[in-house]
């Protein structure tokens, strides 16, 4: 009798155990931290589609500015257990995070799942996610720079987009009169200033660094491309706009107070929606890549956090919608693309903003360059825009600016 | 242990978890160089930290530049405080209606009066530019001249209510014997105003003045939502420069070492202004 009562016991305490253990696998939960943007907003309607097919995952979003996420990030990385299962990454953010050991590789996650083509991602993409060989991080979105125009009055005008720095700098005041400026320029000191003008320091054959890794911000080229920004600034873009950031420029190309601006791509389709922010003159606007061809790349990635309890279910929602067939209706919805064979696809062409825009895209994503990149990226923008900024609002001269950004790097690194 | 000491305990113990042990903390902190990017390998530095930043260039800018934000936002929020808690005083018509007005704007978070002000100062869109401009007078509000006082301007629109709110209640408590006896001497307003009420507000001014002080010092959200500490670093201030560092750039040991200097810096300007608050008018230094 006794034997038999033990037994149920065992059985019923094993039940109970095999219980608890399927409802805990069932009941796997991700926490994920990610920028509020309209991109988000696509990524959460995917999200239901995805907790439909996998009801035993759920995932819940805390969505803020970007400016409350850096420091969102560092504390749940710093804590024992993971706030965040799977982080966004922008990428200045992404060498430093995985050095720091704040995320895990993907590299077998990646290796065991064939078809996820992680090589259809745009390269350089693909390198900013990759630190010291391991991949970190897994493409969301790109803001890569192009350079958006009022087509409508290129056109009327008889002029040409520009595609060099010398032309873009005379099509700009060209453009501008007492109604309109040629850009809005977003010279805000900081990542404002430094995002918009290493365009202009590509343009010009300029780079932070030279090939052997020594500083080469105070170089020729990058003086010239300092002296032309200033120039158009004072010539072409609205007055007394130095503290002008990217709400601002958006706002005044928006309302038909300036001709041009250099800003992410995927502000096309939100400048030419019906009913949007620019209201009559949605559809006038067109894409084309920076004056110069290289273009600064932005983009944001996702990844999963190393101290998170979550890795299976984490990756299982980060391969679901990254997977060729969900980025393809995020790009359809107004997603900016990450996949060369998404960008490529006619039935994207023409379900989404149509073939000259993805093309357009490629163009800017194929060779296009991160601000800064390493340990030190985001000090390195903060202190290169600041004095670029003095140097724009008059209060530096250009060569001393420059030499005062090289000797900031210098002392950081 | 004797019964009193026994009965301080409970509150010994919830100020030594919450401010000694953290102050304890943040002082080890900036004798070391303490990354939270590489938080397993933590150097000690000693007075690394205080010699660095003493003889870094940007420190003493955005020190320079939060000094004359606070002397210049509170020295006008002071004098026009003063001024318009007199007049409200004399108010006969709807007094709380105006007090409740006055003070409205004190109940705005200051990240959104930075970003309401960021485009009514606008050159392209601000409302503020467009009447002045239709009055021929052109201001560039966030240029490299101006931004730092436009950033005054805006701290006194939002805490001049504030001051208002001190010497209302001090002017309200006020005896009334004094006054009247001047006005039967026939003492002017400007000799009641300087002889008696100045001198008996000294307390009221001196805790306002402390207190917004205090509090000036710690001007971030403004630079935050509009210039981000430009142009160039014209309005950078010293608790958004430690934040960028400790946070941004993740050196907490320098950023800490800021802050140290900050209190000190700050204790030395409210003993100061104590003591020269408390000195009877004619007393010797």
């Amino acid at each position: 009798m006794t034997c038999i009562r033990t037994a149920l016991t065992r059985t019923a305490l094993a039940g109970v155990a095999l219980t608890v253990a399927a409802q805990a696998a069932a009941a796997a939960e991700i926490h994920i931290i990610i920028e509020e943007v309209p991109e988000y907003d696509i990524v959460r309607t995917l999200t239901d589609r995805f907790m439909e097919e996998h009801p035993d995952i759920t995932v819940t979003f805390d969505a803020m500015p970007f400016d409350a996420m850096r420091d969102r990030i560092l504390t749940s990385s710093l804590a024992p257990s993971a706030t965040y299962d799977v982080i966004i990454v922008d990428n200045p953010w992404m060498e430093q995070f995985a050095r720091a050991g704040y995320l895990l590789s993907l590299d077998e996650m990646i290796a065991a799942a064939p078809d996820f083509a992680f090589d259809d991602f745009f390269e350089p993409l693909r390198d900013v996610a990759t630190v010291d060989g391991t991949v970190y991080g897994v493409p969301y979105y790109n803001y890569a720079l192009g350079l958006i125009v009022r087509q409508d009055i290129f056109d009327a005008a008889g002029l040409e987009v520009p595609t060099t720095l010398d032309d873009y700098v005379e099509v700009a005041a060209a453009l501008t009169t007492d109604e309109m400026s040629g850009v809005a320029m977003q010279p805000q000191r900081g990542y404002k200033i430094m995002e918009e003008w290493s365009n202009w320091l590509f343009a010009a054959g300029g780079s932070l660094f030279d090939e052997s890794g020594a500083i080469a911000i105070n170089s020729a080229e990058a003086a010239r491309a300092l002296e032309l920004y200033i120039q158009t600034y004072n010539d072409a873009a609205p007055d007394d706009s130095v503290n002008w950031g990217f709400d601002e420029a958006l706002r005044s190309v928006a309302s038909g107070r300036s001709a041009t601006m250099l800003s992410y791509n995927w502000m096309l389709p939100t400048l030419n929606a019906p009913g949007g922010v620019a209201g009559d003159l949605a559809g006038n606007f067109r894409l084309h890549e920076v004056p110069g061809g290289q273009a600064v790349l932005g983009a944001w990635f996702w990844s999963i956090a190393a101290n998170t309890e979550q890795t299976e279910a984490a990756w299982t929602f980060i391969s679901w919608l990254t997977s060729q067939e969900i980025d393809t209706d995020r790009v359809i919805a107004g997603g900016a693309p990450v996949r060369s064979s998404v960008a490529n696809d006619p039935a994207v062409w023409e379900a989404g903003f149509g073939e000259d825009y993805y093309t357009t895209v490629q163009g800017i994503l194929e060779d296009a360059a991160p601000l800064a990149t390493g340990i030190h990226a985001e000090e390195i923008i903060e202190i290169v825009g600041t004095s670029l900024s003095a140097a724009v609002s008059g209060q530096t001269s250009v060569q001393d600016a420059l030499d005062e950004a090289a000797e900031g790097i210098e002392r950081i690194r | 242990m004797h019964l009193r000491f026994r009965l301080i305990l409970p509150l010994a113990a919830v100020l030594a978890a919450i401010m000694v042990y953290p102050l304890a903390f943040s002082g080890w902190i900036s004798v070391h160089d303490y990354r939270l990017d590489r938080i397993d390998d933590v150097a000690f530095e000693g007075i690394g930290n205080y010699a660095f930043i003493l003889t870094n260039p940007p420190f003493w800018n955005a020190l320079t530049n939060t000094v004359v934000f606070v002397f210049g936002a509170v020295s006008i929020e002071l004098a026009l405080g003063l001024g318009l808690a007199l007049l409200l005083r004399r108010m006969v018509h709807l007094p709380n209606t105006a007090r409740a007005i006055l003070l409205a704007p004190m109940f705005i978070t200051p990240i959104a009066v930075g970003l309401m002000f960021r485009f009514l100062l606008n050159s392209e869109f601000g409302v503020i530019p467009h009447y002045l401009a239709a009055l021929g007078i052109e201001v560039d509000w966030f240029g490299p001249d101006l931004a730092l006082f436009s950033l005054i301007l805006i701290d006194v629109w939002q805490w001049t209510p504030f001051m208002v709110l001190m010497f209302l209640a001090g002017l309200e408590a006020l005896p009334k014997a004094p006054f009247e006896a001047a006005r039967v001497d026939g003492a002017s307003s400007w000799l009641t105003f300087r002889h008696l009420t100045l001198p008996m507000l000294r307390s009221v001014i001196l805790v306002a003045l402390i207190i917004r002080a205090l509090d000036a010092f710690k001007v971030f959200e403004y630079v935050y939502a509009i210039t981000r500490g430009g142009p160039g670093d014209s309005t950078e201030t010293i608790l958004f420069y430690i934040y960028k560092t400790g946070f941004r750039f993740f050196r907490l040991g320098e950023a800490a070492s800021m802050a140290f200097v900050l209190v000190a810096v700050v204790l030395v300007l409210v003993i100061a202004l104590y003591v020269a608050m408390r000195r009877r008018p004619g007393q010797a230094p």
